[in-house]
């Protein structure tokens, strides 16, 4: 027998011939996993008289699909110009789509070849053979660096470089746009500041920044993919300007977005705004994930589990690690001096990842979309600096900042 | 594409089980975990002896035993996995995935166990033998995770296999360094000690020993073994990390009732417990753990410690375990209306001062 819950949702669909309640669905769109409401009919007699017209609907989803599998299109010109898969966290490359049961819309697109660095930027060890060695062995994995005056300063100067990159980099987000051209303004803005853009090689990662679309949580390679309307799409930047690494992102809309959409990139910008509002000297880090699951959840959203926000400095990532979600056992409490990210990644279903065959992106294990926030922030002696902060000059992108 | 003239049989709606799913956000899902059991020991203890022993015995176990060369660092690039059911041994690499820290919150050894899990029909445990001389504590801290992250793979318990024969000698190692011998480590993180060999040497000594290993920790289960034959059911599914599964505890708890060791050993590497009949303040509890945990309060150095705590206006008796700085205090369970409500805590470390700590729990009352 069916619940009471589900008695009701049944009854809210209505023929898509007659709009009387219905009961039956067409077992095509069923096959083509088109959306139930035009799909729906009250009796097989009105579904007959409906089929001339409706079967219209299976050719142009079939089409569609088809349209984006075949190798036969701008992706296969793009393959024989050597772009292509990214495979094996970055180490290898091939010239076919891998196999995935992708968990949304979205697959991986071949991806553009190695973007170059002037011999004249300074570089950190990874650059050349993409295996950091200085961060992995340092003590700062263990001990939380309280900063000097000297560093401070250093990563106040990249983090304002990090934001400049990402403001130029939000500037040309529209349709049309493939995340590959962002990751070029990316990298050369980093460039043109005399930066090294950090994720370049980071253990193989191929590209100059992150870009993550819809159910893309993290760390999405910059691809030939183009932004369509709609969309919403996180860039991840991080600098290295003389030594020191400087690390933010935002997400963005795609021309005009869903409600739902909107919403989820509002709550987590909050989450982030909440988290942040809280840190000060004393208090333990263990307490951020408290207060972004809190708001998270209030708002039927969940909070991403699997990665968290990092300590940073003359090391990319090194300790504390701050987990965004509750009862978590992270280690030790803010002192004035330390530098750290907070980045929530808030779903719009649930929390749960998967890892692309590309081994770096990661996406939501129902396809539903997420959005996440970031900045790199100081501890001070009464409370907190954002050092990625907005500038007047960064573009007006979200309608709740604006007057 | 099918050219439908006629249209096919419409289907009946069937009410959209998944979406209630979908509406609960924090669900939690009846994730079963399987078991990771660390294996440490000097070599030449038998620690080879015991997998051997574990992976041939006929209990029906599908285990998989992964060798790794932790040292003092964990960057190791990879792990030969061994699976044997009835005595069939099947070896692979497993390849870690280069240690990318990169802001992600489960070490590369856990996402390596967990892929292990998810390409076996059935794993029902895992142990991790670590080679030469390692400090089980770093691979404890990077095991033992948040039950949040719902992974398929869990610390069960640490085992150390020490050689009866040898102990006494690796014990006082010490006099000739200023740092201890592993063996203390070893002894004091270990949730079990597998003495072996104890063919070797007389009654007399092997009580000795015995004697000797519970004064640097006395919650550990010790079991005397030749050849390390011992009763599996002693060393797999031990639980002893699961917050909820508190009955080991408690019984550890009553079973040693003066487990303060007296004779205080020059190692400084001992067992201390104390405890508090009223019930405590749960914030003050916390603030004077990290005290000792996270900022190691006059120079003490706590390896491990367990607690049965009365939180005052709570009915639930709440547990507190701690390796190093990670620690959790987790309800457990209700208290039962006879039982005494008192506070135990076990401390084992180095240079525990027993008058600072009582003080100090003293203090937590509210």
């Amino acid at each position: 027998m069916a619940s009471e819950s589900d008695a009701s949702s049944i009854a809210t669909l209505s023929c898509a011939r007659c709009q009387k309640p219905a009961h039956l669905q067409c077992p095509k769109c069923m096959d083509l996993k088109l959306p139930r409401e035009e799909a729906s009919f009250c009796t097989q007699e009105c579904f007959k008289a409906a089929w001339s017209s409706h079967k219209a609907v299976h050719v142009k989803a079939q089409l569609s699909s088809i349209a984006k599998s075949l190798p036969g299109d701008q992706n296969s010109d793009l393959i024989s110009q050597g772009w292509l898969y990214c495979v094996k966290k970055g180490q290898a490359r091939t010239p076919k789509l891998p196999h995935f049961d992708w968990t949304g819309p979205l697959k991986q697109y071949p991806i553009s070849t190695k973007r170059l660095v002037p011999a004249e930027i300074e570089k950190p060890d990874w650059a050349v053979d993409g295996t950091p060695k200085i961060e992995p062995n340092s003590d700062l994995q263990r001990v939380v660096e309280i900063k000097t005056p000297e560093q401070i300063q250093r990563m106040r100067e990249t983090c304002k470089i990090a934001r400049e990159v990402l403001d130029a980099a939000a500037r040309v987000i529209r349709p049309g746009v493939t995340t590959d051209e962002i990751d070029r303004v990316v990298h050369e803005a980093t460039i043109a500041a005399g930066g090294y853009p950090s994720p370049l090689n980071y253990y193989f990662f191929p590209k100059s920044c992150c870009t993550s679309v819809n159910e893309v949580i993290c760390h999405g390679i910059p691809d030939a993919r183009k932004l369509e309307d709609g969309d919403i799409v996180n860039v991840d930047v991080t600098v290295c300007y003389k030594g020191c690494h400087g690390d933010l992102n935002e997400t963005y809309f795609v021309g005009n977005v869903d409600e739902a959409s909107r919403q989820l990139v509002k709550c987590t910008y909050e989450c982030l705004e909440k988290a942040i509002a809280i840190v000060k000297p004393g208090v333990r880090f263990r307490e951020i994930g408290e207060i972004v699951n809190r708001h998270a959840t209030m708002s039927g959203l969940s909070v991403v589990r699997s990665y968290c926000g990092h300590g940073i400095g003359d090391l990319f990532h090194c300790a504390p690690n701050i987990p965004h979600y509750a009862k978590n056992k992270a280690v030790g409490v803010m002192k004035a001096g330390q530098t750290f990210t907070i980045e929530p990644m808030i779903n719009a279903g649930l929390w749960r990842d998967r890892i692309w065959p590309d081994g770096w992106t990661a996406v939501t294990a129902d396809g539903k979309r997420s959005a996440q926030f970031e900045h790199t922030l100081l501890v001070t002696e009464t409370g907190v600096e954002v050092l990625t902060a907005r500038l007047p000059s960064s573009p007006d992108v979200y309608p709740w900042l604006s007057k | 594409m099918e050219d439908d003239e006629e249209p096919p049989m419409a289907v009946q709606i069937q009410p959209d089980i998944s979406v209630g799913k979908i509406f609960s956000v924090e669900e939690s899902s009846d994730v079963v975990s399987v078991g990771v059991t660390v294996i440490t020991g000097y070599l030449g203890a038998g620690k080879s002896t015991l997998v051997n022993y574990i992976l041939n015995g006929k209990h029906g176990k599908r285990i998989a035993v992964i060798l790794n060369e932790f040292g003092e660092e964990i960057g190791v690039e990879r792990a030969m996995i061994n699976e044997g059911e009835g005595g069939a041994l099947v070896e692979e690499w497993v390849e870690l995935a280069n240690g990318c820290i990169c802001c992600t919150v489960k070490h590369s050894l856990v996402q390596a166990l967990e892929q292990l899990v998810q390409r076996k029909d059935r794993l029902d445990h895992i142990l991790l033998e670590t080679t030469g001389l390692a400090n089980p504590a770093p691979l404890a801290s990077i095991l033992w995770l948040d039950e949040q992250l719902e992974s398929e793979v869990k610390l069960d318990c640490i085992i150390t296999v020490v050689d009866a024969k040898n102990l006494r000698f690796q014990l006082n190692e010490r006099r000739d360094s200023s740092s201890f011998p592993e063996a203390f480590n070893q002894i004091a993180f270990a949730d079990t000690i597998i003495m072996n060999k104890v063919d070797l040497i007389s009654q007399e000594e092997s009580d000795e020993l015995e004697k000797e290993i519970h004064s640097i920790n006395s919650l550990a289960n010790v079991i005397c073994t030749v050849r390390c034959q011992v009763d599996l059911s002693n060393i797999l599914n031990c639980q002893a990390y699961d917050s909820t599964h508190v009955s080991r505890l408690e019984s550890l708890l009553e079973a040693n009732k003066s487990l303060t060791t007296t004779d205080l050993h020059d190692s400084g590497v001992r067992t201390l417990c104390i405890s508090e009949p009223q019930p405590i303040d749960l914030d003050k509890v916390r603030l004077w753990l990290e005290d000792i945990l996270w900022d190691k309060k006059m120079e003490m150095d706590v390896y491990r410690c367990k607690a049965v705590l009365n939180i005052q206006n709570s009915d639930q008796l709440h547990i507190l375990q701690a390796v190093r700085e990670i620690y959790e205090i987790v309800p457990a369970r209700k208290w039962s209306e006879e039982e005494d409500r008192g506070n135990k805590i076990v401390f084992i470390g180095h240079k525990l001062d027993e008058e600072v700590l009582r003080s100090g729990l003293r203090d937590c009352r509210p």
